[in-house]
């Protein structure tokens, strides 16, 4: 596996991709635990501190697809497994929250 | 692409029918889990105090040292599948036997989420936020459990006299085991954290 990556180079970029996504779980932890927004913000402080986890946790799992998953290594035609089951999740939510959430 | 008449691969695209089996039956997970997101989203949106209510009633940092639990499972598993592909029979066992622990280790933790909430009277019908979390939860830890009965049975194996030397085999598990992980790390924030 990995075009051309020794053994050696393959376990860095794991231990590489493991040590980032403690980072980040650290700091999703940090971002909705310890980060506190004005008062008056109200209503906006729920929509960034709902962007940043969701953020984060898109990076993460882009991280693991990646790497983990041999994303970046194996043979193209895989990612269509990834693309499509993807849109539809986007279409699902966007059909029953943007287009039908005035109804339910 | 090796050989067109090779029958190990599937011969348009030459990925092996394993694991082409296994990215179309996790695309197909996606879209099971897909359903109670979207679930999630809309009951969050139409009871905000209910989710928000219940959200704080949960152990986050037991949630978190389950995170960890399950990206150190993650990273074994990865080095689990290199070490037997390089035939490196010890370090295998090595790493699938961390694999295994923490998957141990993440169902325990989960046991003592659910028993504590059980002991404070908070069942599946408590309120739609607790019926997501245990629908959401629940299914995750059966999937967790599902890994590790592969992952227990290919560590076995090594261990017997003929040994375990599929490693292909091991990386189309990897695959499943870190989809498991990824399930886990939007589970973790939409359930825990952002409210």
């Amino acid at each position: 596996m990995g075009a051309g990556m020794s053994v050696a180079e393959m376990q860095k970029s794991y231990i590489k991709i493991f040590s980032a996504l403690m980072i980040f779980t650290f700091l999703t932890i940090v971002a909705a635990k310890f980060l506190h927004f004005p008062e008056s913000w109200g209503g906006v402080s729920t929509i960034l501190h709902v962007s940043i986890g969701l953020i984060i946790a898109i990076a993460k799992a882009w991280m693991v697809v990646y790497i983990f998953m041999h994303i970046k290594f194996d043979n193209p035609y895989i990612r269509v497994f990834i693309y499509i089951p993807l849109f539809l999740f986007s279409v699902l939510v966007f059909a029953l929250t943007v287009l039908g959430g005035p109804t339910l | 692409m090796s050989s067109a008449l090779s029958l190990a691969h599937e011969p348009v695209t030459g990925i092996r029918h394993g694991k082409l089996g296994m990215w179309i039956f996790l695309a197909s997970e996606v879209m099971f889990f897909s359903g109670f997101f979207t679930a999630f989203i809309i009951l969050r949106n139409t009871n905000l105090p209910v989710f928000a209510h219940g959200a704080s009633e949960l152990n986050w940092p037991l949630a978190a040292l389950n995170t960890v639990n399950l990206i150190v499972s993650s990273l074994t598993m990865a080095m689990a599948i290199l070490s037997l592909e390089h035939g490196n029979k010890s370090r295998f066992q090595l790493y699938m036997g961390i694999t295994f622990l923490c998957a141990c280790g993440f169902l325990v933790i989960k046991y003592i989420e659910y028993t504590a909430k059980f002991s404070h009277g908070i069942y599946p019908g408590t309120s739609s936020f607790f019926g997501m979390y245990f629908t959401m939860t629940g299914f995750h830890a059966i999937h967790v459990i599902g890994g590790m009965i592969p992952i227990g049975w290919m560590l076995a194996k090594s261990f017997t006299k003929r040994g375990y030397q599929d490693w292909e085999r091991v990386e189309i598990l990897g695959l499943y085991w870190h989809f498991v992980d990824l399930v886990w790390i939007f589970l973790f924030p939409v359930l825990y954290l952002i409210f």
